[in-house]
């Protein structure tokens, strides 16, 4: 599997941001429902896709996208104090070490084995991220399905708040705490990641 | 300044959960949690039946024993109406709402009266489902009489959710089967329109594929699954996460 890093600000060498905005669009749009924009019928990108957010994609070797999340900058406007700052009891946690994970993201166009697979692997990234950059926590808003595979994952997350209804689902805010302790937590919950290659920049392929 | 009591009560139960290295440590901080609550009792459990051997099942509870014998000697664990309730919806639930979750049968009546008989009244379920493995749930309950405590359910929800990934930890079941098999593409999806209920020639009209490949590929599925029945090829893709019901169902 491929991880490619890119901030919004970097141009689109490969095609990879949109197929990730396809991805997301079948995804978020098509078969959860969610009330998001949609550009061109294809794409589904919203306000704050901007060059401040930063994408892991996870790709095979064709370029298809499988997984991917978008961290955005908690200092900056972002999902928890934007759209839901009522699922946090205290303040909504900002500041220069935390970012949170949005559109977290497995294409459905695999079966539910390899999902996992690229799961594992898109989570040991994220936390991989986090340490490789300074970040210490991550915070994020969820489904509370998806909230409760979080939880599982055996890293150190505490919830916000409680879960709230919204529409017919609960959506419940978590703040996930990353240390050098981070990876081995999540190997010792049975987290399998695949090994990752990171693509070099295109011009050094030739 | 219930809720931020609330907050508080999850988080204390998160952390006893997260430390807890056994069943007995985990009942205990759900024994706790239960009555910080407002609930009087707690069941943690796979789906499954436990009067059979051989499961490596988990299941923590406080209730009654007469009530869990009653239970088991009527082989419960996989046609109770609240676990088959839990099997429709992801949000956890009050027993209240079970009818509009699941068609209530005669039986599943008695059941309900007789747990009420028992002392367990209400009850509150988490549900929570893994591909791969059996599904499971984690109910509160209250004594009969007693209401449920309906502020708390959001809290419930969430230490609902924690409590049963503490207990997969705990007991180890949750690594997917490495060895289990997994189909191509071509044949999943000639698995998922047999599981709706297409005929060769309609899953080869419907894919593009000659009515000969379309059987091949179940052919090589049952194969791969080592199954004899085209039935039991679809419920093992089902139980597998290969396909779900949602994909079966929705058009």
């Amino acid at each position: 599997m491929y991880l490619t890093t890119l901030s919004g600000t970097q141009g689109v060498p490969n095609g990879l941001l949109a197929a990730m905005f396809e991805a997301r669009k079948r995804i978020f749009v098509d078969l959860l429902g969610w009330d998001v924009p949609v550009v061109a019928g294809r794409f589904e990108v919203d306000q704050f896709d901007d060059p401040h957010a930063v994408y892991l994609i996870i790709s095979d070797e064709a370029g298809k996208h499988l997984g991917s999340a978008r961290l955005l900058e908690t200092e900056r406007p972002h999902i928890l104090d934007t759209l839901f700052p009522e699922l946090c009891e205290g303040a909504v946690p900002k500041g220069p070490t935390t970012r949170e994970i949005t559109r977290f993201a497995l294409d459905p166009r695999q079966n539910a084995r390899q999902r996992r697979r690229v799961r594992d692997t898109l989570v040991c990234a994220l936390a991989n991220h986090a340490l490789a950059n300074g970040i210490e926590a991550y915070t994020g808003v969820a489904e509370i399905a998806w909230l409760q595979q979080i939880l599982a994952f055996g890293w150190h997350c505490e919830p916000l708040g409680l879960p709230r209804e919204n529409g017919a689902t609960l959506l419940g805010a978590l703040r996930i705490a990353i240390t050098s302790e981070t990876p081995t937590l999540l190997v010792r919950a049975e987290l399998v990641p695949e090994p990752v290659v990171t693509p070099r920049p295109v011009r050094d392929a030739a | 300044m219930r809720t931020m009591s609330g907050l508080f009560i999850a988080r204390e139960f998160f952390g006893l959960a997260r430390q807890a290295s056994t069943n007995a440590d985990l009942m205990q901080a759900l024994a706790c949690v239960s009555i910080s609550m407002g609930f009087d009792y707690f069941a943690l459990t796979h789906h499954v039946d436990f009067a059979a051997a051989g499961h490596a099942a988990v299941r923590l509870h406080n209730y009654p024993d007469d009530w869990v014998a009653w239970f088991d000697a009527r082989r419960l664990g996989v046609s109770d109406p609240v676990h088959r309730a839990s099997q429709a919806t992801s949000i956890g639930f009050t027993w209240q709402r079970v009818p509009e979750l699941i068609r209530l049968t005669p039986v599943d009546r008695h059941v309900l009266d007789c747990a009420r008989e028992r002392g367990i009244g209400d009850g509150f379920t988490v549900p929570a489902h893994v591909p791969g493995e059996a599904t499971g749930s984690c109910s509160f309950a209250v004594a009969t009489g007693r209401c449920v405590p309906f502020d708390n359910l959001p809290l419930a929800q969430l230490t609902g959710a924690f409590a049963f990934e503490a207990a997969r930890r705990i007991n180890g079941t949750r690594s997917l089967d490495a060895q289990a098999p997994t189909l191509t593409e071509r044949q999943r999806d000639c698995v998922l329109w047999m599981a709706r209920g297409k005929t060769d020639w309609e899953i080869a009209r419907i894919l593009g594929l000659s009515q000969e490949t379309v059987t091949q590929h179940l052919k090589q599925a049952r194969e791969r699954y080592d199954v004899p029945k085209r039935s039991v090829l679809a419920v093992r893709a089902l139980f597998d996460g290969l396909i779900s019901f949602s994909d079966i169902f929705r058009r």
